[in-house]
């Protein structure tokens, strides 16, 4: 489930991660955990904090246009919670180069198409 | 567009699909009963018989006026799917009634300023007063009548009372979210007064130095810095205008 074209995705292209909200949960406390728990390079630290920013972005939308997420649960059968949360290839590897990251949550990033 | 004149009476896919015809007679007994209850000395409403055709439905109030035959009207609500029972039709025909023209006397009393398209393709964004009725928020279109002077009381006076709308607030993270609870496009109203706005978010815990909006107009009102306005609406494939707040002032009335 891309938004991307196909091939691998540009730098700057956000690509579409369904996650429910547990697994938001636990991408942010994992998050936070990296960015006070350890001397970390500078730009992933950036990157991790934009990925903090998209998971509230990730809910604001859904709260102005929350018809093209219900569309695409409503095929899929998946819950009610169960978000798009878009990354950049950046963000991405930030996140799993995150020590500690649920196996699960990695699953589901590994290629984003997991839900 | 005929599905939303009609309400909430419709009978759903079922009967959209294989529509049971309202009838013309159904709808003149119902039009009987109903019409005198909606009336004010204000609006008139009533049934005018032509010579060799069907029966008009007239709706007057001050300088508006709408025509329907009853077979039209009939017609748009079957394909509509209302349900052709006594109780579907009268509240088919009451909401019909709802979403008559609004007058300019109207709009000066009651007009509350929110923020529209501009544009059927929804490329763009502009004032426009609405009137509600109920549940609804009407837009109003000056008459031909009404006057540059008349005109730019009636929008200032909604500025006003666009003011007085009560909205929620939801901060989500670096975004502050407005919506009403009952009519969306009210959720607008807020941006007469951005720096209020400003103001109300940093009370929320929020500090918003270079306040971007993201307007869609009908659905909430998103507030952002620059690059989060940005990533909230650049990853939607729905239309949504993102402006500084300082540019929501130079935006045209409808």
């Amino acid at each position: 489930m891309s938004a991307a074209p196909a091939g691998e995705p540009g730098p700057e292209t956000l690509v579409p991660h369904w996650l429910a909200g547990e697994h938001r949960t636990e991408l942010a406390t994992a998050v936070r955990a990296a960015l006070t728990g350890r001397a970390m390079h500078p730009v992933a630290a950036i990157h991790l904090e934009d990925v903090l920013t998209e998971l509230h972005v990730a809910a604001a939308r859904d709260a102005v246009w929350p018809a093209s997420a219900a569309r695409v649960r409503r095929a899929t059968g998946w819950g009610e919670d169960v978000l798009p949360v878009r990354l950049s290839a950046a963000e991405r590897s930030s996140v799993l180069a995150v020590p500690g990251l649920p196996d699960a949550l990695r699953a589901q990033l590994g290629d984003g198409t997991d839900a | 567009m005929t599905g939303t004149l009609f309400g909430g009476s419709s009978a759903g896919l079922m009967q959209r699909l294989r529509p049971t015809r309202v009838s013309v007679v159904d709808l003149r007994d119902v039009a009987d009963a109903v019409l005198p209850t909606l009336g004010t000395p204000r609006l008139r409403l009533g049934l005018v018989q032509r010579s060799g055709a069907g029966s008009v439905l007239v709706v007057e109030e001050d300088e508006r006026q709408v025509r329907i035959g009853l077979h039209e009207l009939a017609d748009d609500m079957t394909r509509a799917g209302v349900a052709p029972t006594p109780t579907g039709i009268a509240q088919a025909l009451t909401s019909w009634v709802a979403h008559r023209p609004v007058p300019d006397a109207a709009a000066a009393a009651g007009g509350i300023a929110v923020i529209d398209w501009a544009d059927a393709l929804q490329t763009s964004i502009a004032w426009r007063v609405v009137v509600r009725r109920g549940d609804l928020a009407l837009p109003w279109t000056p008459s031909r009548g009404a006057g540059p002077d008349e005109v730019h009381r009636a929008r200032t006076a909604a500025e006003g009372r666009a003011r007085d709308v009560s909205l929620d607030l939801r901060v989500e993270g670096p975004v502050a979210l407005w919506s009403h609870r009952d009519v969306a496009v009210l959720a607008t109203s807020a941006l007469v007064d951005p720096e209020r706005m400003r103001h109300r978010i940093a009370a929320a815990g929020l500090d918003m130095p270079d306040m971007h909006v993201v307007v869609t107009p009908h659905r909430p009102v998103a507030c952002a810095g620059p690059g989060i306005a940005a990533r909230l609406a650049g990853e939607s494939s729905e239309a949504s205008v993102t402006l500084p707040r300082q540019e929501l002032a130079d935006l045209a009335w409808l």
